[in-house]
């Protein structure tokens, strides 16, 4: 089956925000997700698999079931451990980093991984059949809706997420691997709450609205109906823009590893903390974190107080509320007064 | 790839030095009782727990997830084994292999609390028996507990509290050079893990060494007479339930007392035990009931105890202050609290607009803000027996589903049809007969008997309706301030439940769907706090417009069990018709929902001199379970009874 071409990234008209959330967490994977919340038929989910286009290569065990770094020798499966120690890693093959999707319908056990019941019924003999998460390893996991996801999924979900490690210890199986996933999920905010704590754990969220302006509203539909119209011309009038972006997030993810933060960025970072009262300390790294992703993007080595002004814009909003569904919302002047004192 | 090698250090967790000392006496000594963490998200709980790998020594740390089933839980029959030997053996699940080792427990607030218990109790009881499977079987098993958890997400229950023998806050760093340094230590790491661990490979050292040498020492530690007394005189003080709090406090302090190289107890070792063992058993004195504690003295809410018993958080904190010394962690804690409040009175300050409180039935609007401090109450429900298979999402009962959705908890043999096959219990079920069957060049055959049904479990949320009187009597002395805190609380209660809540509010001639029935608590807050009051109380218009709500919620939900949620002062004086009574046409309908089998509890606002008592006889028409706000802000436990008609 031809694969049908999907509709361009550079092609979604506005929405910077969403378009920048995303890119930055391709840059960098270890950011820690994204959240985007809007009403329905605002390319939420276009954004999101448009994105596979951009994605970039990356280097793998070859025959790995959950497509271990060979650099990494933190975050190996068992297997790989084992090469590792005994004959080094050096089977190596290229993969596209890709979009994998959790249907909000997904099971557990399709999630995590069960008793391989094929194997065991030929063989009598116990096997792990791997699940959505090991796909995830290293991807990203799109979660569609997640608003809607059963609570017990939710919680696997926050597992793995927080250890990077998807424990399995059920149907008979116990069995343990690496599950380190960019989490992207959408969600129409009428529809239903996210749990804090799930909410907690995506680095940066965005609302995304109805374009309000006459003229991008007019290019929205010209270009959907020239994408519909034909497809395939469509995508090849944004070849080139496409593969610029595409260079453009691999030359920053280079870049990243020699980013540096001076110590007066960590100060307004900590005081902007304080001042706002956040709870724990994860909007603190993260808000530096993403910093530094978007001076990698910018093509630099240090972080300024720009990049802080934007990485706050995307990192803090969902952050705000101090109880379970307090109204939270973030005081942009409070922070640029904070970021620029 | 339980890899614990490559977490961040011990010694690199800036602060949480409580958290850190009382797992460090849990590693020491597991007579000790365990330890629950409990804290905000992003307060290093797990970090904490992971990095305690590198300190145990030999010891492992095993991870119980959530999503465990029992087979694997408790333990099962060796499918290999059966297939290969036809012989039924038992093969270990989480609970053997956890013996002599340390179980870690991510957000066991969210665990299923019957698999907790069981965790807890086979633990205390130091053996493992199972029965399942086809197998009969018994080993000995002891382990250290080791739980995290947001309170946020739901509180332990006490009894399950009170398994646990430590009990310690993460705290909020407020310092702002102490927050820089969390931020470039997480940078460091997260640049070169390995190169970070190393650099704090001497402290890592040193740690393991100090707990390998008190847990060496541990044994030689002795408990004087003397020490034996203090031990009591603290639980007596604290009125702890049980003689649990008593051996955990003496364990504790001999770990304390190891840790510092000494064979021998001090009375300083003792007073910080009690800070670990104490504050989450704390019970309330069996005094005769003492006169309203006056509400100047509000004590900030100690997470363990403030949503279940709010008055004995209250006095559990005086009597600590009189009796023991006040642990510096929720000395922190005040502060933070207080701080809190001081924002929240400031918010809800600008948010009241100046009025007269003396003005009754005012035409004027006005908009109360929600008193952020009212108890949150612990409602039970007592639907009767569920009988019927229900559909639905939340976390209020627990239900069998007939869905294939659900957490998959047992397999049973099927009663019915199989419709949903239990893979894994099936080939148990088939394995020790292998030998004697037919195979096609398959390893097992399996036959009609061998079938096993998976039971599922889901948790199903209640429908809350709240039907709330907005008229300017409730606007009166900051009485809508408190309903609205009783509302939001039990709001919050309905967010943890995962419940659905709609809200209804009635004032002038008409009311109003403020919220249709919706997963959303967050919008429910939102439209509470925007809520006016002013006018007059067309009080049979709410309770229409309810059994409107509620009966197009059937419809759609047959399997629903809605609440009804009235609060008022019961001052109906307002009709749409004019020449109807307001009191009787109320009356009319409050016996229609009756008649209609609407479970409903009716909350009483009226604190006025001469009490008119409407809403009680409104309740008694309803059928419905009757409150008073007082009751409620006391915290009261409010018991919802199914309304089975008339």
């Amino acid at each position: 089956m031809k694969r049908r071409g999907v509709f361009p990234f550079t092609a979604i008209v506005g929405q910077e925000d969403m378009k920048l959330s995303l890119i930055l967490n391709v840059i960098n994977p270890a950011l820690g997700g994204v959240l985007i919340k809007g009403e329905k038929g605002t390319a939420k989910s276009t954004a999101v698999r448009a994105l596979a286009e951009l994605l970039p290569a990356m280097e793998a065990v070859k025959g790995c079931r959950f497509h271990c770094d060979p650099v990494q020798e933190s975050f190996l499966c068992d297997d790989c451990t084992e090469k590792f120690h005994k004959d080094g890693l050096s089977d190596i093959e290229t993969l596209k980093m890709r979009v994998v999707e959790l249907p909000v319908s997904a099971t557990e056990d399709r999630v995590v991984g069960t008793l391989d019941v094929e194997y065991a019924i030929k063989k009598g003999e116990k096997k792990f059949e791997p699940g959505l998460l090991a796909q995830a390893n290293r991807n990203i996991l799109y979660v569609d809706e997640i608003n809607l996801l059963d609570d017990h999924v939710v919680d696997v979900l926050l597992d793995a997420a927080a250890m990077g490690v998807n424990t399995v210890e059920r149907e008979g199986v116990s069995y343990s691997h690496p599950a380190r996933f960019v989490l992207v999920g959408t969600m129409n905010p009428e529809e239903g709450d996210i749990r804090p704590q799930l909410l907690d754990r995506f680095a940066l969220s965005v609302t995304v609205t109805g374009e309000h302006d006459r003229d991008n509203r007019k290019e929205v539909i010209k270009r959907r109906l020239a994408y519909e119209a034909d497809p395939e011309g469509f995508i090849a009038a944004y070849q080139k823009e496409q593969e610029e972006l595409a260079q453009k997030i691999v030359a920053a993810g280079k870049l990243l590893p020699e980013v540096t933060v001076a110590d007066d960025m960590l100060d307004k970072v900590a005081g902007l903390a304080i001042d706002l009262g956040v709870d724990g300390h994860r909007s603190d790294i993260t808000l530096i974190k993403t910093a530094m992703t978007m001076a990698a993007f910018q093509g630099r080595k240090n972080v300024e107080t720009e990049d802080l002004k934007i990485a706050a814009r995307l990192a803090l909003p969902h952050r705000m509320r101090r109880r379970p569904f307090e109204d939270g919302t973030l005081d942009m002047e409070k922070v640029l007064a904070a970021l620029e004192g | 790839m339980s890899n614990y090698n490559y977490c961040y250090p011990f010694a690199a967790v800036v602060g949480q030095k409580q958290a850190k000392r009382a797992l460090k006496i849990a590693l020491v000594n597991p007579k000790a009782g365990g330890l629950l963490i409990s804290g905000v998200t992003g307060t290093a709980k797990s970090v904490l727990v992971r990095s305690a790998a590198m300190l145990a020594g030999s010891r492992k740390i095993i991870n119980l997830p959530l999503n465990v089933t029992e087979d694997m839980l408790f333990g099962s029959i060796d499918l290999e084994y059966a297939v290969s030997q036809g012989e039924r053996r038992f093969e270990s699940g989480l609970l053997g292999r956890a013996d002599g080792n340390i179980l870690y427990i991510d957000e066991v607030n969210l665990l299923r609390p019957e698999l907790l218990t069981a965790v807890l109790d086979i633990n205390i009881a130091g053996e493992n028996r199972v029965e399942r499977d086809g197998i009969s079987f018994a080993h000995k098993t002891e382990y250290t507990v080791i739980g995290t958890m947001d309170p946020h997400e739901g509180l332990l229950p006490n009894h399950l509290l009170d398994r646990f023998g430590l009990f310690v806050e993460t705290e909020n760093l407020k310092d702002k050079e102490q927050r820089k340094i969390i931020m470039q230590r997480l940078l460091d790491f997260s640049r070169d893990r390995i190169a970070f661990i190393q650099s704090y490979r001497k402290e890592t050292e040193q740690l393991k060494v100090q707990i390998a040498k008190a847990r060496e020492l541990l044994p030689e530690v002795e408990i004087s007479e003397a020490m034996m007394e203090l031990v009591v005189q603290y639980c007596t003080q604290a009125f702890c339930a049980g003689h649990r709090a008593d051996l955990y406090l003496l364990e504790t302090a001999r770990a304390i007392a190891a840790l510092a190289e000494r064979t021998y107890i001090l009375p300083k070792d003792m007073e910080e035990a009690a800070m670990y063992v104490l504050p989450h058993r704390m019970r309330k004195p069996p005094e005769p009931e003492s006169e309203e504690e006056e509400p100047a003295q509000e004590e900030p809410e100690e997470q363990e105890e403030n949503t279940d018993l709010p008055d004995d958080a209250d006095e559990a904190e005086n009597d600590q202050e009189n009796s023991l010394p006040p642990p510096p962690a929720s000395q922190e804690a005040d502060n933070e609290n207080n701080t809190d409040e001081n924002n929240d009175s400031n918010e809800n300050d600008k948010k009241t607009p100046d009025s007269d409180p003396q003005i009754n039935s005012s035409q004027e609007d006005k908009v109360d803000g929600i008193d952020m401090h009212f108890p949150i109450p612990k409602m039970i429900l007592d639907m009767g027996r569920d009988q019927v298979n229900r559909k639905g999402s939340g976390k209020r009962s627990l239900t069998k589903t007939d869905l294939k959705q659900g957490r998959y908890v047992r397999a049973e043999i099927p009663k019915n049809k199989v419709d949903d096959l239990a893979f894994d219990a099936t080939i148990r079920a088939a394995a020790p007969y292998q030998r004697h069957r037919e195979k096609n060049n398959c390893a097992i055959n399996i036959q009609q008997g061998d079938l096993r049904q998976r039971v599922r479990e889901k948790r199903i949320g209640t429908t809350f309706l709240f039907v709330v009187d907005a008229s300017g009597s409730m606007g009166a002395q900051e009485r809508m301030r408190a309903v609205k805190g009783a509302i939001f609380a039990m709001l919050q209660e309905a967010y943890q439940k995962r419940d659905k809540v709609g809200m209804i509010a009635f004032r002038r001639k008409v009311a109003e769907e403020l919220l249709p029935i919706t997963r959303s608590v967050d919008l429910a807050q939102k439209r509470l706090a925007e809520l006016p009051t002013g006018g007059k109380t067309p009080l049979a218009e709410g309770l229409a417009q309810a059994f409107i709500s509620l009966d197009m919620l059937k419809r759609k939900e047959p399997d629903a069990e809605p609440v009804l949620v009235l609060v008022t002062d019961g001052r109906a004086n307002s009709v749409v018709q004019e020449g109807e009574d307001p009191v009787e046409s109320a009356m009319k309908l409050a016996k229609q929902i009756h008649k209609a089998k609407i479970t409903s509890i009716v909350i009483d606002t009226e604190t006025d001199f001469i009490k008119l008592g409407v809403a009680q006889q409104i309740a008694a028409a309803m059928g419905a379970n009757y409150y008073k706000l007082k009751q409620l802000s006391q915290g009261d436990i409010l018991h919802i009874v199914r309304n089975i008609g008339i």
